[in-house]
């Protein structure tokens, strides 16, 4: 949910009891009001009755007037003291409903006779002006909750643009550009006090990016040059003439074993700095054009192999890949389908707008899933000369990018799939 | 041909200065930024075999001076880094080749031999070896002035041969200049065979004599 959505909707939950109780109670208020008022003009009238009725004679026709607001009758009880306020429902006849009356009633004494006294007013006129007083008061709370949900909304939305900005930039934040990156000041104190964090933050991030990738630079620097040395010396000593056949022999092993552990090195770094995503994005790149490169370039041992290549490539198909990674990707997948493959064998390449399928026959069984991408997991032993860092490679690229890698295993057939996001 | 090593690793500057003395070269060295850039300003090289990271400063600047110097030497940069900047940077600046140390000196000796045909004779060289003529630029290979037809990677097993005539050359040294080092190939080299067995037959049914011998074991010498 959004932040403004969530504001907002607390505002709402929060105000509506608070308008709710002030209805309710402004209600009461006016109902209490309305009772007193007519409570007093009942008692007004009923002054006004008993000094006027004092004035006539008995035989006056008002002592046997009975109507809903006035009525009099002769009888026996006790004088009271006090009039006796009730509010009570009276059937309307015309309407066929009871509607309400506020009513006076006390046993009076006029000439030595005893009357009860009963006055009363309707109370319907008042429920009316209640009804309005509410009704207003509704449309006044109403407008009064609009209003301050729209200007609560646009006033976040205002004060939170910063807040917004900042997290565009920190969802674009790309780990080799991060030198470039500045939040800016806003006049919002909480505000430029992420934003400095962030800054801060950004710039510490690049200090330690730049950090590692010296060092992986460095690793590299250090490592290969006693490499380089003694394969130099080896390649020169291979050169005497005077080395029997067996001396020979252990130097060119020497040799081999120098080479792989410089491939090891380079591929370790190379996962480094992919992992450290020092391969960016430039342009999208044409996958197609890399796949018939490398067709051509392993043509002879395509050949050699006799194996049957069957392509089906898109030649529009583009991938965010840096060069270097698009080259490793085809040379690892396409590399381990010829070599994993046997003689007569087939590869399968099918490169679609949002995939590229690589599938080979191969006597080699399925890859237990759990090793299937680890380090130097290598395929049976009969390649104790593959550093195993091939598909950790390729499963580590496809990580960095957003890219999915499925391994499929079916018969002899052994598929790779990589999908773009 | 006179070739400049600068290579501040005195053991390895020594390898290469051995392997490429012997291949005909005249050969000198700086071990250091100044005294490299002291003899690039001072004599003429045909080819400048440069590290990057070097005593006193960097190689690339060297690269620069040669190109103020206007300079038409050629200019192989070698570095440990295999950074992909300082490569494209390199090439940039106008170095011919990048090569990534550790590297075979039979690969470095083939890539100086390239460039040098490349710029002494604009390509238009033709490559002698007794009855074996090579014309680069048409890539056409005569054989006791009879025209023999090689697949790409047979001719290019040829050429790096006879730049590395009378050495041994090692299968893997072969391989990775034939398919990079792109290609594990896992130990087996035995694919090389092939290529090699067919060059040898083509050469052998023009009448040319069987200059590849096979090193027991090790890779090939040729002549």
């Amino acid at each position: 949910m959004k932040l403004l959505t969530k504001t907002t909707l607390y505002f709402l939950l929060i105000m509506l009891p608070v308008f709710t109780a002030g209805a309710f109670f402004l209600y009461n208020r006016f109902n209490k009001e309305i009772k007193h008022e007519t409570d007093e003009e009942l008692l007004n009238d009923q002054l006004e009755w008993v000094r006027y009725l004092d004035t006539t004679s008995a035989g006056n026709p008002v002592f046997r007037i009975s109507t809903p607001e006035f009525n009099i009758r002769p009888v026996d009880a006790p004088v009271q003291r006090k009039p006796r306020l009730t509010t009570v429902d009276i059937y309307q006849e015309p309407e066929d409903t009871y509607a309400p009356f506020r009513q006076l009633s006390q046993v009076i004494t006029v000439r030595d006779q005893h009357y009860e006294l009963i006055i009363r007013k309707s109370l319907i006129e008042k429920d009316d002006l209640v009804k309005n007083i509410i009704h207003v008061m509704l449309l006044a709370f109403g407008g009064l909750l609009v209003f301050a949900l729209v200007s609560n909304w646009l006033i976040s939305r205002k004060i939170w643009k910063p807040f917004y900005r900042s997290l565009d930039q920190i969802q674009q934040l790309q780990l080799n550009k991060l030198a470039k990156v500045i939040f800016e000041q806003t006049p919002t104190y909480e505000f430029n006090q992420l934003n400095s964090s962030l800054t801060s933050m950004t710039a510490r991030m690049y200090q330690d990016y730049l950090n590692m990738k010296e060092l992986t630079e460095d690793a590299a620097h250090e490592m290969q040059t006693p490499l380089a040395i003694a394969q130099s010396k080896l390649e020169l000593l291979l050169q005497d003439e005077s080395l029997t056949a067996a001396q020979q022999r252990n130097i060119l092993l020497s040799y081999d074993e120098l080479q792989r552990l410089s491939r090891l090195n380079h591929s370790l770094l190379l996962l480094a700095k992919i992992e450290n995503r020092q391969f960016p994005v430039s342009a999208p790149l044409k996958l197609a054009a890399v796949i018939r490169k490398y067709l051509q370039l392993f043509e002879e041992l395509i050949a050699e192999k006799q194996l049957t290549i069957n392509s089906q490539l898109d030649e529009e198909s583009e991938w965010p890949l840096h060069p270097a990674l698009a080259d490793l990707l085809i040379s690892n997948l396409l590399g381990n389908a010829i070599k994993y493959n046997y003689a007569g064998g087939e590869i399968t390449l099918l490169l679609t707008a949002r995939s590229l399928q690589i599938s080979n026959t191969s006597e080699l069984a399925a890859i237990p899933a759990d090793q299937l991408y680890q380090r130097f997991k290598k395929q049976q032993d009969t390649y104790s000369n593959s550093n195993g860092l091939g598909l950790a490679i390729v499963k580590k690229m496809a990580d960095s990018y957003q890219l999915t890698l499925t391994y499929l295993h079916t018969g002899n057939v052994h598929q790779f799939t990589v999908t773009l996001p | 041909m006179k070739l400049l090593i600068i290579e501040d690793e005195p053991v390895l500057r020594d390898s290469i200065l051995e392997y490429l003395e012997r291949q005909g070269y005249i050969c000198e060295s700086a071990n250091d930024f100044k005294q490299a850039l002291e003899k690039v300003r001072e004599f003429d090289y045909d080819c400048i075999v440069a590290d990057i990271t070097l005593p006193l400063g960097n190689g690339l600047d060297i690269v620069k001076e040669l190109k103020s110097l206007e300079s038409h030497a050629g200019i192989i940069i070698i570095s440990a880094k295999d950074a992909l900047e300082d490569k494209l940077k390199g090439l940039e600046l106008g170095a011919d080749d990048y090569l990534t140390k550790p590297f075979h000196l039979s690969e470095l000796n083939a890539r100086i031999n390239a460039i040098l045909r490349r710029k002494n004779f604009d390509g238009n060289t033709i490559i002698r070896f007794n009855e074996i003529t090579v014309i680069p630029a048409s890539q056409t290979v005569l054989v006791n002035n009879n025209s023999i037809s090689l697949t790409g990677k047979e001719y290019q097993l040829l050429l790096y041969f006879i730049a590395n005539q009378r050495r041994v050359v090692t299968k893997s040294a072969l391989a990775s200049h034939l398919w990079g080092d792109e290609y594990d190939s896992a130990g087996s080299y035995d694919f090389i065979y092939t290529h090699i067995k067919n060059l040898r037959k083509k050469m052998l049914e023009a009448n040319g004599e069987d200059y590849i011998n096979t090193v027991y074991g090790t890779g090939y010498r040729f002549g």
